[in-house]
């Protein structure tokens, strides 16, 4: 097992290296000389000057990845064009409001789609199946940022239940924390609760007809029994897979959701340095984010095992 | 009657269909005396299983009950409904299934299985439930069950994993156990260790059992009494001697026909007023071939070996002759199928070479021998015809194919007319081949498999398990189609099965395989009826012949 884990991440480093490559190429992929396009539309030619020079960008390209490389390897992700501060601090002031939201969320699908995948499937063709869909449909359909200023709307200017927007680090207690998340990981998970229903309803399904779900009953186990203990364990690889895959989707709904509910997370960060052509800060999320989706891929891979005893690497 | 452990009176069962309500049982009435075993037999579609599903309340969620009562104990099961439902099923009523890999959770170490099954009948802890697990496995003769009860399905052979099943099935000592098909797909020696078991036990504990099968030859080995059904409907019940002797029902006259013995010939499997109406199937004896003609094929030396394991197939040598048929036959796992694909040159050998009609084709890479002029001289008929054939294909894309691609037809009315040709010479009706597989019978699928390998008139057939998942009536035909064509059209033969039965009775040669290597061989009649080996004895002896009455019967 532990070799297992050990050749996997050994194969993940070809895969970080093109990754990382692209990021470099981020700024060569845009038209135009890289210089002029980071300092901006009112830059004098002495600016621009200025910034090849201090980026480097006057020398051969391989040169350039080769040293921007060697430096992340050493832990430095450059520093900001705009604020002047390491990348790497940047990033880490604000990554405590993204994981929040994503590891609230994360749970909050789980909790809720699993059950209600399991639920559709063992009603199929019920009318509880049907309205589960019908909401799955539903929550698919609508746009993270409409889900968002309706929640808003309702739970916080209407009721005054939630705080509007906003964020408040752990340090100051659970609940202020809780509270400022519910909405927007209610707004977040929408699309990925629906998904993952959906799939848990499918993946249920098919094995529900399976010969040994029969001899399940034919034990005389009851129903939770049937549907949780021997069911519900044999449809977990797919649903693993695709909770993995929804760790994407749920990053690229995180810059969206920050921006609806003001939390001052990556994703508000990703947008600033976008407009403001921050391309070292770019570069960093970006890699940072990879990086994140690879592990992801690498957790799902080992859970497979513990899983299913039929897989063995 | 009051002593009777489960009475069925007047059982009607519907499954709702797309095409509407369809009668799977129409008026089954049957008793049980506590501790007797009956055979419940009838081919595929007979109802015998939605029966043994009504009894145990496991049927499909589109299956009713729509008339009859189902007494157990005097109690009408049909009408229970969840806890009492669920006291009953695993405790006082169990049942094992065809397929055993299956029908164990894939994912769940057996040992828990089992508890599984005690601690939803017994309020004991979860450690005197593993406890008794283990003693469950030692009943059913599983060795080392300390180590057994951490294994999972896919680690055990299909026998211990009916083993498995035997041990949920009387964890909690029921009074019924409804056994469908238990030995289904297992190799015959296993199959009688199994069944051997099951008998044993339900001896030992006083237990009713109900043994549904197709398989005549195993209900006349083990049960007293037999109901014959066809159609949802019982059409004779009586002891295996009555049966067997004097069987009073045409259906089972027929069935019993079909049934291949130890003594039976090809022309055997029809009753005599079928063998009339079909007087036009007359065989023509062979014509005996002129001394020194080369032979068809030659093997020298065979042998596979699968990534780093064990030899799958080692040293494996043998000759056919053009017109002859040959029987290759082993327990699964002795490499007989392996052997078979590399003389299709489906797979390539490791080592050894394959002469096909003077020319060594053994090099000749498997995924390239599409191309060669051999391609056509060597075809086969797979073994599950519902499975190898394309669901989207009709019959006669099916049998056009191999004459399109191997052959150079173009389509028209000249590939028309081969097709046709193709489907009268194994005797399927001209008006099923614009049907997809799923409108055919499994017979008539069979046919169609059958017609697209000798499509291109190939002089080497390799079969492997033709008949393994047909209905003896069914298997009876294509045996017969088989034996004909070969006789008309000159074509070799090579037999791939577990049914030893139907070798000696298809096959001039036979070739018993074990563990990869060849244990013995020559003529299939003096090999079967003197056998040399050990290893062939037992096969032989574990064939169930619905001559032989019921030894247990008997001896109890």
């Amino acid at each position: 097992m532990l070799s297992y884990i050990l050749r996997r991440i050994a194969s993940t480093l070809p895969v970080m290296a093109i990754v990382a490559l692209f990021v470099f190429s981020l700024l060569y992929i845009a038209p135009g000389d890289p210089a002029v396009v980071i300092a901006g539309d009112q830059a004098s030619p002495e600016d621009v000057e200025r910034i090849r020079q201090s980026l480097g960008l006057d020398r051969p390209f391989l040169i350039q990845f080769g040293s921007w490389v060697w430096r992340i390897l050493h832990g430095d992700l450059g520093t900001s064009i705009f604020t002047n501060l390491p990348v790497s601090t940047m990033i880490g002031q604000r990554l405590g409001p993204t994981l929040s939201l994503m590891m609230v969320t994360l749970l909050l699908t789980i909790v809720v789609a699993v059950p209600l995948g399991v639920l559709a499937a063992w009603k199929a063709g019920s009318l509880i199946d049907r309205a589960i869909m019908a909401f799955a449909v539903f929550g698919f359909s609508l746009p993270v940022f409409v889900v968002g200023y309706v929640l808003a709307y309702v739970f916080a200017l209407e009721l005054e239940w939630l705080p509007v927007q906003g964020y408040t680090p752990l340090a100051q207690g659970f609940w202020p924390w809780l509270q400022n998340l519910i909405l927007p990981a209610i707004a977040l998970g929408c699309v990925y609760i629906a998904l993952i229903a959906r799939i848990t309803r499918a993946t249920m399904l098919e094995v529900l007809q399976q010969d040994y779900i029969r001899t399940a009953r034919a034990k005389g186990l009851g129903q939770g029994g049937i549907l949780f203990v021997h069911a519900l364990k044999n449809a977990a690889v797919p649903i693993v897979t695709v909770i993995g895959i929804g760790i994407a989707l749920l990053i690229g709904g995180a810059v969206v959701t920050e921006s609806v509910f003001a939390i001052p997370g990556l994703g508000r960060l990703t947008i600033d340095a976008i407009l403001r052509r921050d391309y070292p800060v770019i570069q960093g999320i970006v890699l940072l984010f990879s990086f994140v989706y690879v592990l992801v891929n690498l957790m799902i891979d080992v859970t497979y095992t513990l899983v299913d005893p039929r897989i063995r690497y | 009657m009051s002593e009777m452990l489960l009475e069925i009176d007047d059982l009607h069962v519907s499954f709702s269909t797309r095409r509407g309500l369809v009668e799977a049982v129409r008026g089954v009435t049957l008793a049980v005396e506590a501790g007797e075993m009956l055979g419940l037999v009838g081919e595929s579609g007979s109802g015998k299983s939605v029966t043994g599903f009504a009894t145990t309340r496991l049927l499909d969620s589109a299956g009713r009950v729509t008339r009859g009562r189902i007494l157990f104990r005097g109690q009408d099961v049909t009408k229970l409904r969840g806890d009492d439902l669920r006291q009953l099923q695993g405790a006082a009523m169990s049942m094992i299934f065809q397929n055993p890999r299956a029908a164990l959770n894939p994912i769940r170490a057996i040992g828990l299985q089992i508890a599984d099954a005690i601690l939803t009948h017994k309020r004991i802890s979860k450690d005197a439930a593993r406890a008794e697990a283990r003693e469950l496995l030692r009943a059913v003769q599983i060795r080392d069950p300390e180590t057994r009860m951490n294994a999972y399905p896919h680690e055990l052979s299909g026998g211990m994993c009916q083993r498995v099943m035997i041990a949920i099935a009387i964890s909690c000592n029921p009074a019924l156990l409804i056994a469908d098909e238990p030995t289904t797909g297992l190799d015959v020696t296993t199959q009688k260790v199994v069944m051997d078991l099951l008998a044993e036990i339900a001896a030992a504990r006083g237990m009713a059992t109900i043994l549904i099968t197709h398989d005549l030859g195993l209900a006349a080995r083990y049960c007293r009494g037999i109901a014959v059904m066809e159609r949802g409907r019982i059409v004779e019940e009586a002891s295996p001697r009555t049966l067997f002797g004097a069987p009073q029902h045409a259906y089972t006259r027929r069935l019993v026909a079909a049934s291949p013995t130890a003594t039976s010939q090809i022309e055997d499997l029809v009753t005599e007023e079928e063998r009339e109406r079909h007087a036009a199937v007359v065989s023509r004896p062979r014509q005996e071939l002129a001394h020194g003609t080369p032979p068809l094929l030659e093997v020298r030396k065979l042998a596979k070996r699968f990534d780093e394991g064990a030899a799958a197939v080692a040293d494996f040598s043998m000759t056919m002759a053009g017109g002859e048929s040959v029987g290759l036959v082993g327990e699964s796992g002795s490499g007989k199928s392996t052997t078979s694909r590399m003389i299709c040159r489906l797979i390539d050998p490791s080592e050894g070479e394959i002469v096909f009609d003077g020319q060594s084709i053994g090099h000749v890479a498997s995924r390239d021998f599409h191309r060669s002029r051999f391609r056509k001289d060597i075809q086969m008929v797979f073994q599950d015809p519902n499975e190898s054939l394309n669901p989207r294909f009709t019959a006669f894309d099916c049998i056009a194919h191999p004459l399109m691609r191997l052959d150079g037809m173009r389509g028209g009315d000249a590939l028309r007319k081969r097709v046709e040709d193709c489907a009268d010479r194994v005797g399927l009706p001209l008006d099923l081949l614009p049907r997809f597989p799923h409108q055919l019978s499994g017979g008539q699928k069979a046919r169609v498999g059958i017609a697209r390998a000798i499509a291109c008139r190939p002089r080497l057939l390799v079969l492997d398990e033709p008949t393994a998942a047909l209905d003896v009536s069914v298997q009876a035909v294509v045996l017969q189609l088989l034996d004909r064509l070969r006789r008309e059209n000159d074509i070799a033969l090579l037999f791939v099965s577990h049914d030893l039965n139907v070798v000696r009775m298809l096959c001039d040669r036979t070739i018993v395989l074990r563990n990869g290597g060849i244990v013995e061989q020559g003529e299939s009649r003096a090999l079967f009826d003197n056998p040399k080996t050990d290893y062939t004895r037992k096969l032989v002896e574990a064939i169930p012949h619905i001559e032989t009455g019921p030894v247990l019967a008997a001896a109890l």
